[in-house]
C-alpha cells in the first residue's frame, strides 16, 4: 500500500507511477480511505466556511457600522447572524478539529491509519453533505434559519419561523453532527488500539491526548443535540409538543441545547490547547512543561465540562444559581493551570519566534483575557448586567477565535511541511499574523465596553440616539482589517506552492512528536521505519540523542 | 529560520497592544462615574448598590491576575531568547511539582473567594418574597412590551409597539415586585443601567424584586432573540418622584373608567 | 456529580444528563480495566521497554480505498432531506441505505470456504 517515496528520474512514466491527472486525483480523494487525504479535505471545507461565515460577519459588521438599516431588512439580519453562528461553530471549527485529528494523531501514536478508515471517510459525507443542507436554506424563498444558532424554543418552531430553512438547519446540523460522532468513535478506538510499541498513553503528545478527551466528550455532548434537534423537527413537521411552553418546553429546549453547548465550546477548545502544546516545546527546546498535570488538568476541564452549562442559563431566573457558578469557577482553575504550564515550557528555554510560535503567543495573550471574562460571566450578579449583551460577543469570539483561529493558523504553518513537503513564507506569515491580531483586537475589544454599555446581542439596529456608533464604527473597521489580513495567507499559499520541498522530516530542528520522524510529507501508511519510543517526545530523542531530559 | 527581533519589531508588537486600547477609549465618551463604577452608574437601583462593588472587585482581580499573567508570558519572549553565545540547548525541566501545586492552589484560593462574595450577593438579588410596596406586571410580546399597574386596576395595562416603544413608570426608593410572562416566545427584560436583567419564558412565570433609587430616564431592552423585530422591541424607564408615580396610577385608572 | 446536583435540587434535564454522561466515562474507564485485566501491559503498544521490531510483521487490514462511504452518506443525508422535501424520498433513500450499509460492511468479505456445487 506503500506510494513511492521518490519522483521518478526518468522521463518516461514507469510502469506503477501513479496518474496525475485532475480527474484521477478526484477520484482517488473521494474514494479515499487514507487519513492524511481525508483530513486535508477536513481542513480544507473547514477553511471554506471558515471564510464563508466570515463573510456573513463582515455583512453583519457593515450593517451596524450607522445606526438605521441601511442595506438588511431586520429578517434578513436575522438569518445572517444565525448563520454565522451554526457555521463557524459546527462547520468550520468542529470539523477544523476533526481534520486536525485526522491528519496528526494517527502519526503521532505510530499508526498506520486511523480505526476505521471507510467509517472516516464516511464522516466526511456526513459532514460535508450535512453542512451543505443547513445552509441551502438560503436559496429557499423564505431564506435560511433565522432563530439564532441556539434555536430557542419557541421561536424556532413551525408558528414562529415557518419556511423549509429551519427544517433544513435542523436535519443538515443532525447528519453533520451524526458524521462528528463516528469521528469520535473512530479516534477513540485509534488511540486505545494502535499505539505504536513502547508509545504507552502516558509517553503519548498532548495533542493526541486532548483529541481522546475531545472525542469522549463529543460522544457525550452531540447526541443530547441530536435528540433536541429531532426532537425539534419533530414538533415543526409533525406538530408534536415537545418543546411545547405550555409543557415547559422553553426551558426543556434550554437545557438540552446548552448540556450539549458547553462541552461544545471545550470541544472546540482542548485541540486547539493540544496544538499550543505541540509548538511551545519545539521553539523553546524544552519539553513540555508538567506533562502529566497537563494531562490531569485536561482530565479535569472534561469532567467538569458536563457540570456547568446552565450558566448560559442564569437569567432564566429558573436554575441553581451557586451550583452552576460554583463549577463554572472551578473549571477555570485547571485552564489557569495549563496556562502556567504553557509558560513554563517558555520559561529558561531557548525561544525563537518563527511563525508558528508567533502565532501561539497571540493566543496565549487574546484566550488569556477571553478566559477573564468568563470568569467575570460566572458571577450571576454580573452576568445579569451583561448576559446576552455585546459584553458576551466580545467574551465568546476571545475565547473561541483566539484559541481556534489562532491555534489554527499556528497548526498550519507549523505541519505545512509535514502536509505538502515544503515551507511556507516566514515574512509574509508575519503580516499575515500582526494584521490579523491589530484587526481581531481592534473588532472586539471595544465590544466589551458595548455590552455594558446597554447593546444587546442579536440587535440588527440602533438609533442615533443611543450612543453605540462611534463603538460600532471601530469594530466594523476592524472586522475589515481582519479580512484583509487574509489575504497574505493566500498570497503565501500560492507563493509557495512550487518551493523547494525540504526533504528532510523535520525542518523546525526541534520537532518532539513522532511525526517529525517521518518524510514530509509521510508515506500511504505513514512510516517506512520508526525510532524507539522511550519518551513522549521520540523524534527529539532520535535527532538529538545526546540530551538527556532531566526533572527537577 | 529564527526571527530577529530588533527593537524596532519590539515597539511595532507593544505598540500593537496598546493601539487598540487608544482607540476604544477615544470611541467612547468616558464620564467619571463610568471610571469608578467601571461602567455602571451607581446608586441608581438597589441592584447596582448590591452589584458594583463585586463588578469592581472582580474587575481589580482580574486585571492583577491578568497583568501578572501577562508579563510571565511576555517574560521569556524579552529575556529567554535563543542567542548564539547561550548554546544550542537550555536544561531541559520537565516538572517542578511545588511550582505546580502553588498555581494550582493560589487560583482555587481566587475563585473560592469570588464564589463567596457572588453567593452572599446574589442572594439578596434573586429574593422573591420580601415585602413589597409595588407591584407590576411585564408580559412580553412580539415585539413590544406590556406594563401592567395592578394597584391601578386589572385593566391598567400600557402597551407598547415597535413604532411606539412603552414607558415603565417606578417609583424612587419604593421596592417593586415584577411579574414576568410572555405571550409567545422567549423575552428578556433587560435594563442595562440598573445591572438586572431576566428572561419572559412562555408558560412560566418569573418574578424579580428590585428598587429604583435615582430619578431619570433610563433605556431597557428585550436581549433574547424574539424573531423579526427584536431589535425594535425596546421601553423606557422613567423613575419618578412616589407623587408623581400614584399620579399616573391615578391618571391610568381614569383612561380606563 | 449527579448526585450532588440531585441533592441541591438540580432539574430532571440535568440529573439525567450527567448520569448518562458518568455512564458512558464508565463505559469507557470499564473497557479500559477489563482490557488491562484480560491482556495486562503485555502488548506492546503499553510496553514502556518495547522494541518498534515487537510489532513487526502484517499490521492489519485497511483498506486501500472504497466507494461505499459515498452512497452510505448520501442516501443518509437524503432521507433527511426527505422528511422536508416528502416521504417518497425518505422511504428511497432508507432503502438505498440499507444497501449501501450492507455493500459497505461486506465489501471486503471473502467467500465461505465450503466446497463448491
Amino acid at each position: 500500500m506503500t506510494t513511492f517515496a521518490e519522483r521518478p528520474k526518468i522521463a518516461v512514466p514507469r510502469q506503477g507511477v501513479e496518474k496525475t491527472s485532475l480527474g484521477s486525483q478526484f477520484v482517488k480523494t473521494i474514494t479515499s480511505t487514507d487519513h492524511k487525504r481525508i483530513g486535508y479535505l477536513y481542513l480544507a471545507t473547514s477553511f471554506f466556511w471558515f471564510l464563508f461565515a466570515g463573510v456573513l460577519a463582515l455583512l453583519l459588521r457593515a450593517e451596524l457600522a450607522r445606526p438605521g438599516l441601511q442595506f438588511l431588512s431586520n429578517e434578513q439580519y436575522n438569518q445572517i447572524f444565525t448563520m454565522h453562528g451554526t457555521i463557524m461553530l459546527l462547520m468550520f471549527a468542529t470539523p477544523l478539529f476533526v481534520g486536525f485529528a485526522n491528519v496528526i494523531m494517527p502519526l503521532q501514536i505510530g499508526a498506520a491509519d486511523v480505526a476505521f478508515p471507510r467509517l472516516n471517510m464516511l464522516s466526511y459525507w456526513l459532514f460535508l453533505f450535512g453542512s451543505i443542507q443547513a445552509v441551502a436554506g438560503f436559496l429557499t424563498p423564505g431564506g435560511a434559519a433565522s432563530f439564532g444558532w441556539t434555536a430557542y424554543a419557541p421561536l424556532a418552531n413551525s408558528t414562529y419561523s415557518p419556511g423549509i430553512g429551519g427544517d433544513l438547519w435542523v436535519m443538515g446540523l443532525a447528519i453533520s453532527g451524526l458524521g462528528t460522532i463516528l469521528g469520535g468513535v473512530n479516534f477513540i478506538t485509534t488511540i486505545f488500539t494502535m499505539r505504536a510499541p513502547g508509545m504507552t498513553m502516558f509517553r503519548m503528545s498532548i495533542f493526541s491526548w486532548n483529541v481522546l478527551l475531545t472525542s469522549i466528550l463529543v460522544l457525550l455532548a452531540f447526541p443530547p443535540l441530536a435528540a433536541a434537534l429531532l426532537g425539534l423537527e419533530s414538533d415543526r413537521l409533525f406538530g408534536t409538543h415537545i418543546f411545547d411552553p405550555a409543557n415547559g418546553g422553553a426551558m426543556l429546549w434550554q437545557h438540552l441545547f446548552w448540556f450539549f453547548g458547553h462541552p461544545e465550546v471545550y470541544i472546540l477548545a482542548l485541540p486547539f490547547f493540544g496544538i499550543a502544546s505541540e509548538i511551545l516545546p519545539v521553539f523553546s527546546r524544552k519539553p513540555i512543561f508538567g506533562y502529566k498535570g497537563l494531562i490531569a488538568a485536561t482530565i479535569a476541564i472534561s469532567a467538569l465540562s458536563v457540570a456547568v452549562w446552565a450558566h448560559h442559563l442564569f437569567a432564566t431566573g429558573k436554575v441553581l444559581l451557586p451550583f452552576f457558578s460554583f463549577m463554572t469557577f472551578l473549571i477555570g482553575v485547571p485552564t489557569g493551570v495549563k496556562f502556567f504550564n504553557w509558560i513554563g515550557t517558555m520559561w529558561r528555554g531557548h525561544v525563537t519566534f518563527e511563525t508558528p510560535m508567533l502565532w501561539v503567543m497571540g493566543f496565549l495573550v487574546t484566550f488569556l483575557f477571553g478566559g477573564i471574562t468568563g470568569i467575570i460571566l460566572a458571577s450571576p450578579p454580573l452576568d445579569f448586567a451583561v448576559s446576552a449583551s455585546y459584553f458576551v460577543v466580545a467574551h465568546f469570539h476571545y475565547v473561541l477565535f483566539g484559541t481556534v483561529v489562532f491555534a489554527m493558523f499556528a497548526g498550519f504553518y507549523f505541519w505545512w511541511p509535514k502536509f505538502t513537503g515544503r515551507m511556507l513564507n516566514e515574512r509574509l506569515g508575519k503580516i499575515h499574523f500582526w494584521t490579523l491580531f491589530v484587526g481581531f483586537h481592534l473588532t472586539f475589544l471595544v465590544q466589551h465596553w458595548l455590552g455594558i454599555k446597554g447593546f444587546p446581542r442579536r440587535y440588527a439596529d440602533y438609533l442615533a440616539t443611543d450612543g453605540f456608533t462611534g463603538m460600532n464604527m471601530i469594530s466594523t473597521l476592524g472586522s475589515f482589517l481582519l479580512a484583509l489580513s487574509m489575504i497574505p495567507f493566500f498570497v503565501n499559499v500560492w507563493i509557495t506552492r512550487k518551493s523547494p520541498l525540504v526533504n528532510c522530516d523535520d525542518p523546525w530542528g526541534y520537532g518532539a512528536s513522532l511525526e517529525w520522524a517521518t518524510s514530509c510529507p509521510p508515506p500511504r501508511h505513514n512510516f517506512t521505519s520508526m525510532p524507539r519510543i522511550r519518551s513522549e517526545r521520540p523524534a527529539f530523542d532520535l535527532h538529538h540523542p545526546h540530551i538527556k531530559t532531566e526533572g527537577h | 529560520m529564527s526571527s530577529h527581533a530588533p527593537r524596532a519589531g519590539r515597539l511595532v508588537r507593544a505598540a500593537a497592544l496598546v493601539a487598540p486600547a487608544l482607540v476604544l477609549l477615544s470611541g467612547c465618551s468616558l464620564k467619571s462615574e463610568d471610571i469608578s463604577g467601571m461602567g455602571f452608574p451607581k446608586g441608581v437601583s438597589s441592584v447596582n448598590d448590591i452589584s458594583i462593588s463585586l463588578w469592581q472587585g472582580a474587575w481589580i482581580t482580574a486585571a492583577v491576575v491578568g497583568v501578572f499573567t501577562f508579563i510571565l508570558i511576555m517574560w521569556p519572549v524579552f529575556f529567554h531568547r535563543a542567542k548564539a553565545g547561550k548554546g544550542e540547548f537550555p536544561k531541559q525541566t520537565q516538572y517542578n511539582v511545588p511550582v505546580e501545586i502553588l498555581y494550582t492552589v493560589i487560583p482555587l484560593a481566587i475563585v473560592a473567594i469570588m464564589f463567596y462574595f457572588t453567593v452572599v450577593k446574589e442572594n439578596k438579588i434573586i429574593d422573591k418574597t420580601s415585602p413589597v410596596q409595588h407591584e407590576i406586571t411585564v408580559e412580553g410580546i412580539q415585539w413590544s412590551w406590556q406594563f401592567g399597574y395592578p394597584e391601578a386596576g386589572s385593566k391598567a395595562v400600557v402597551t407598547g409597539t415597535p413604532a411606539n416603544p412603552p414607558t415603565l413608570y417606578l417609583p424612587r426608593g419604593e421596592s417593586v415586585r415584577f411579574t414576568l410572562t410572555s405571550n409567545d416566545v422567549v423575552h428578556g427584560f433587560w435594563i442595562p443601567a440598573f445591572m438586572i436583567q431576566i428572561q419572559n419564558l412562555p408558560g412560566d412565570v418569573n418574578h424579580l424584586q428590585f428598587t429604583a433609587n435615582k430619578l431619570g430616564e433610563f433605556p431597557g431592552r428585550c436581549n433574547i432573540l424574539c424573531g423579526r423585530n427584536h431589535s425594535q422591541m425596546i421601553f423606557k424607564v422613567k423613575v419618578v418622584t412616589p407623587e408623581k408615580y400614584q399620579q399616573y396610577l391615578d391618571s391610568l385608572k381614569a383612561s380606563i373608567a | 456529580m449527579a448526585v450532588v446536583y440531585y441533592e441541591v435540587g438540580g432539574e430532571s434535564v440535568g440529573i439525567t444528563g450527567m448520569i448518562l454522561a458518568a455512564c458512558l466515562a464508565g463505559m469507557v474507564g470499564f473497557y479500559l480495566w477489563f482490557t488491562q485485566k484480560r491482556i495486562g501491559f503485555d502488548i506492546p503498544s503499553d510496553d514502556l521497554t518495547a522494541e518498534i521490531a515487537d510489532d513487526a510483521g502484517e499490521l492489519g487490514f485497511y483498506s486501500p480505498h472504497s466507494w461505499w462511504p459515498l452512497p452510505v452518506g448520501l442516501s443518509a443525508t437524503a432521507m433527511g432531506l426527505g422528511l422536508i422535501i416528502g416521504w417518497w424520498l425518505t422511504l428511497i433513500a432508507l432503502g438505498a441505505l440499507i444497501l449501501s450499509i450492507i455493500g459497505m460492511v461486506t465489501e471486503y468479505e471473502k467467500p465461505l470456504p465450503t466446497s463448491r456445487r
